[in-house]
This record gives structure tokens, sequence and C-alpha cells, in this order.
């Protein structure tokens, strides 16, 4: 009984393959899977992506779902990918009874696939989603999945998500909070997340090129990748051998110059993992091809690698960037690698950012006894993991006792006459993009903070049901309203989940761990849940947890509250 | 004030959420980015926005944005070179 987490079985679908052996295939073939717009409705046709090779039908066809039913691509991909893994680990409804099993899925888009095919169009009285409703997605791929039974919980840190999610899962086995756990994430394209980037101009009209000095963007893709996870168990595909989820605490969309975040992350897994950057053999960089994260990531290396790296690869070269899926989708490629040994080439690759990194075209007949898989995403949410081919030496933590968390501080904002005290914090053009729950959420979040007397918390724990309702519903109607032409980027990179978590990380300068939980009403209590980990394991000496929602009223913010709470470990 | 520095600015204050700026608050010749008015790269992609939908102008990338977007001035000098409406 070694605490050694393992993954025993793991799932993919995404743009070169449905399952592991046709992802493999075309890997080591060096064949990607970016092309032409074939399934989503966008006007957008001149952009390219990373497709799944099937419609929403037949995926539905396959897992037995009827035709009429109206299902999430986000739910169908992800249990067509949690049955695989579930297979492979030879896991049944038989062999999982009694045991306290969680889903934890990653993702953004949730549900709004079917959301913006409705909004709009829909008669009174008739339910339809509201925004994405992350949370739902995720018990939809448990029950078509054979995990009915399962915990669910949704983790939507933007593009770190999945991986987010898969370190959860490693935390609750290590903190005895379940006994086996399927993590991943699965997100869909749709219009919305495609127009959002494309407003923020980082959507290349050719195959993306990563760490190419002609990159000019992303290629976004789709996909969704689970992994089961146990403790102890005798042996696995692969094992976890450290992890790190820290904050740039620098912009909303862009990145530091010197990816302070990416470093830290990458410092820390390693740390968490015992070993020196020296034993990684390859690097599954995030390397999304737009100019601002390739520049950063391939500086964040140097401070960690100094001038030589390990064989180092984009695989967003293939399948296009699967964002909130991309850490799931691209931790299975890397136990892939390891399991196969050879390093999977980065495409499109020609000439070297001055001051970068060349990566390598692709290896086979390697031995692979480290990786290191990267995924970042806005608001600074930046993560890495190290994983390993053989079973890593024991590195038991000492956890704390529970009763010793304690609830030290409390603040509510649920009213407009409350947020005029904003101004004590912020400056009129700091809040002049902020809709009002992130003014309360802000305003919270710094309260609680003063009442306690700190500037700075160590780790941040938001949750909400429904997210940035209003900016994503003024998103969706300037969609609408102007053909998915001249966008307003700045609803757009204010409406994901993790935007009021990033912006307390850069308003207070935290670069510690920072998640984002949506699962309807039961968020709060797994963020009030994660704190408690945090500080049982000593990674935070203080918890800051901020719980928001808004509901709307004629697509904008009607009621909102905001409530922040600082958790602390009282020393016995 | 010139009528396209005043509609631009009515323009920029829109979409940039200035609440509670007047055309008259905006120097026409003071840095829009860094120590000036303070705005980043968001804003520049708002600009973008304001350049195409209302002056018919298309601009490449964000990259082309930062020679433009110095002034007020700036961008009016080259919307009148440049504008298709």
């Amino acid at each position: 009984m070694d605490g050694t987490i393992s993954i025993n079985g793991m799932g993919i679908v995404c743009a070169i393959g449905g399952d592991r052996q046709a992802v493999l295939d075309s890997l080591l073939r060096k064949e990607s899977g970016i092309g032409p717009m074939q399934y989503l409705p966008s006007r957008h046709r001149d952009i390219p992506v990373g497709e799944v090779k099937m419609s929403t039908g037949q995926m539905k066809r396959l897992l037995g779902i009827a035709d009429d039913a109206q299902v999430s691509r986000t739910s169908v991909m992800g249990a067509l990918a949690v049955r695989e893994a579930l297979a492979q680990a030879g896991l049944d409804a038989a062999s999982l009874a009694g045991k306290r099993v969680a889903l934890i899925s990653g993702t953004t888009v949730g549900v709004m696939d079917v959301t913006e095919q409705v909004y709009g169009k829909t008669e009174e009285g008739v339910e339809v989603p509201q925004g994405n409703e992350c949370g739902r997605s995720t018990e939809e791929i448990a029950a078509f999945s054979g995990l009915g039974g399962a915990s669910c919980c949704t983790i939507c840190t933007a593009c770190s998500s999945a991986l987010n999610a898969i370190m959860l899962g490693c935390e609750m086995l290590k903190n005895d909070e379940a006994d086996l756990v399927v993590a991943g994430g699965s997100e869909p394209l749709s219009r919305y997340h495609l127009n959002g980037f494309n407003s923020l101009m980082i959507l290349d009209r050719q195959r993306c090129r990563p760490f190419d000095d002609s990159r000019e963007g992303l290629n976004l893709g789709e996909g969704a990748a689970f992994v089961v996870l146990e403790k102890d168990a005798p042996e696995g595909l692969a094992y976890i051998g450290g992890y790190a989820n820290r904050c740039d605490a620098f912009h909303q969309t862009a990145t530091s110059k010197d990816g302070d975040g990416a470093f830290l992350a990458m410092r820390d897994a390693l740390k968490m993992a015992g070993i020196g950057p020296e034993k990684i053999g390859y690097i599954n960089a995030h390397g999304t091809g737009t100019p601002d994260n390739d520049a950063s990531e391939s500086a964040a290396f140097r401070r960690v690698f100094g001038d030589t790296i390990p064989d180092m690869s984009s695989t967003k070269s293939y399948t296009g960037h699967t964002t909130s899926a991309s850490g799931a989708v691209e931790t299975v490629i890397c136990v892939l690698a390891m399991q196969n040994g050879f390093v999977p080439a980065s495409l499109g690759w020609s000439r070297m950012i001055p001051g970068g990194f060349a990566p390598t075209m692709g290896r086979t007949g390697v031995c692979l006894d480290y990786v290191m898989c990267n995924s970042f995403g806005f608001g600074g949410n930046d993560s890495s993991m190290i994983l390993c081919r053989k079973r890593p030496a024991p590195a038991p933590v000492p956890l704390r006792d529970a009763a010793q968390v304690r609830l030290v501080a409390r603040r509510s904002v649920c009213s407009d006459e409350e947020l005029s005290a904003l101004k004590e914090f912020l400056s009129p053009m700091e809040t002049r993009r902020m809709g009002k729950i992130m003014k309360a959420s802000l305003l919270s979040a710094f309260l609680a903070l003063r009442d306690r007397g700190l500037s700075c918390p160590d780790a941040i724990v938001t949750a909400t049901s429904r997210g940035m309702l209003e900016c994503s519903t003024l998103f969706l109607e300037d969609i609408a309203a102007n053909d998915e032409q001249l966008l307003k980027p700045t609803l757009f990179m204010q409406s994901t989940h993790n935007t009021i978590g990033s912006a307390i990380a850069i308003r207070t300068g935290c670069h510690g761990y920072n998640i984002t939980y949506s699962q309807g009403d039961r968020s709060l209590e797994w963020a009030v849940r994660d704190a408690a980990m945090r500080l049982r394991t000593g990674e935070a000496r203080n918890v800051l947890v901020c719980a928001f929602d808004e509901t709307l009223s004629g697509g904008r913010t009607a009621q909102f509250a905001a409530e922040s709470r600082i958790y602390t470990l009282e020393e016995s | 004030m010139d009528e396209l520095l005043y509609n631009l600015k009515l323009q920029i204050i829109d979409a940039l959420n200035l609440e509670d700026m007047t055309p008259e608050d905006i120097d026409d010749d003071a840095p829009l980015f860094g120590d000036g008015l303070g705005l980043d790269s968001i804003d520049a992609l708002e600009l973008i926005v304001i350049l195409d939908k209302h002056y018919g102008i298309k601009l490449a990338s964000p990259a082309q944005g930062k020679e433009v977007f110095k002034s007020i001035n700036c961008i009016a000098d080259y919307i009148r070179k440049n504008r298709s409406k």
C-alpha cells in the first residue's frame, strides 16, 4: 500500500480516431485529422478544424440513445471515451458495485452546442438549457456509460480543465474520498467558441504550426478522453508521478512574457515527482500555435530545462486544440507513446522562433520513463503533469486531520447598493468591462480577505452552477444578430466559468492553485471539499472559496449573489 | 472637434465601456496603450472591430494594429487614408 496512483484504463475520441488504436495508428503514420469543416453548422467554412469524423446522431446510435433525444455532443463523445476506458480496465456495473466511484469531467462548452441550436427559436414553456450548464453534460456522460451511480463533478478552467480533472481524481484517491475515479474531459466544437476564438483573432486559416516562426494561431479541435485512476493497484498502464496547477495571474487572455504560470506548474510538478528535469524523455507541450502561447511556453521551458530541452512536440498539430478536453486527450497520447516507445512528431514545423526551441519530428524505438504533459487555459490556469512508465518510488504525503479545517471569514454581496464599495479596491478603468456578477464576486473576495488580514490567498477555488450567464447570453445574441461576424471579443473573454477565479488571482497576485467547479447546486460543496484537501495536504495554509451565480431577465442580470469564504487549518 | 475624431471617440467609449468618459476627456495625441489611457490587448481587438464595422477597414492581425492604434490622431489618419465607408 504505497499510495501510488495508476492509470488502468483509457478511452479517447478525437479527430485522429474514435478509439485508442486508431489514434495510435494516426500518430505513427504522422497523419493529421485537421481539415475542412464537415459537421459544425457555421458560416466560417474557411476555418480548418479537427472534427471527430462522426455526426452526433451516429455517436448516439453507437450508445443506443434514441434519435430524437436532445443530447449534447459533449455527452456522447464523453460517454464513448468513458466506455472504452472502463472496458480496458475490465470494469463493469458488477465490479463497481459497492465502490465509491467519481466521474470527473473537464468541459467549458458543456451543453452549449444544444443551447446555441435552440437559442431564440423555442416556444414558451419548452425547457431549454441556459448557457453551458457544464455539470449537466457530466451527468449525461455518467448515465450513457454505465456510471449511473457515480458521483459527478465538473471542472471548468477552460483549456486546462481535463488535466485539472485528472489531478483532482488523484487528490481524491490520496485523500480517501473515492475508491475509483474516472477522470478526463469532453469538448465538442461549437459555433459559440469558434466565433469566440475568431473574435480574439487567434485562429489560423491554414493548418496550425506550433512553435514555428510563421505560426498564426490555433485550429480548434474536438474530442473526449478519460482515464481510470486507482490507488495501490498491483499494476497500471502508467503511473502519475506528479502534478501542479498554478496561475499566471497576468491577464484574462494574454500570457506573461516569461511564462510565469507555466514555469511554476512545470517546476512544481517535477518537485512532486521527486525528479530533476533531465529525467524527462518527452514533453507534450501545450503548443497551441498562437504567437503568444508558443513564445511564453518556450520562455518557460528555458527557465525549467535550460538551453537544451528533451524531445518536445505539440500533438495539437494532429487533433487541433481540443480546448477543455486537451489535457486528457494528450495524457492518453503520452501513455500511448510510453507504451509503444515512440515520440509523436510535431507537424507543420519548419522555422525556429528566434530564441525558441525546435520541436521533434518524431522518433521510434525509444524508451520513455518519464513524460511531461502541459495544459494551459484562459485566465492563466496553467497545469503540468508528470507520467511514469514504471511504478515510482513511494512518496507519502502526511494528511492533516480533517477536523482542523476552519471557516474563518465569510462575506456575501447580492445587491446593487453594495457594489459601490468596490471603488475602495478598483478604479473605474479596471471595472469598466465587469458585469454585476464579476463585481459582486471580486468585492466579496476583497472583503473576506481583508477581514482575515490577507492581501493574497494561497489558493483560489470558485464554484458556479451556470457561470457567466449574462456574458454568454449576450455573446449568443451577438452571434445570432450579426450572423457570426464582427463579434465583441470583450463578451467572449469574460464568458468562461473560470473568469472570476482568474480575475481574483490577477487582482491579488495569487500564483497558487486555482480551480473552478460547476456541478449544479453541488458546486459549492465540491469547492469546499477541494479547499479542505488543499489544507490537509499542506499545499495551502489558507484557501479562498468564492461561489457565485446570477439569474437573467430579458438577457440581462436580474438577481445575483456572490459569497467568499476563507478556510484555514487550525494548528493543534 | 473634427467630426471624424468626435464620432471615433464616441465609438471607442461605447465599445470599450469607458462609462465615465466623454470625447473631450480623450487627448488626440496621448498614447492609448501602456502609460496613456491604459488599454490592453482585448481593447485592441475591439478597435479592430470598430474599424471594420464603421469604416470598412480590415486589419489582418493585432500586430498590424500596434502601429495604427498609437493615438486617436493616428487612428483618424489611418481611417482617412483607407476607409471604404
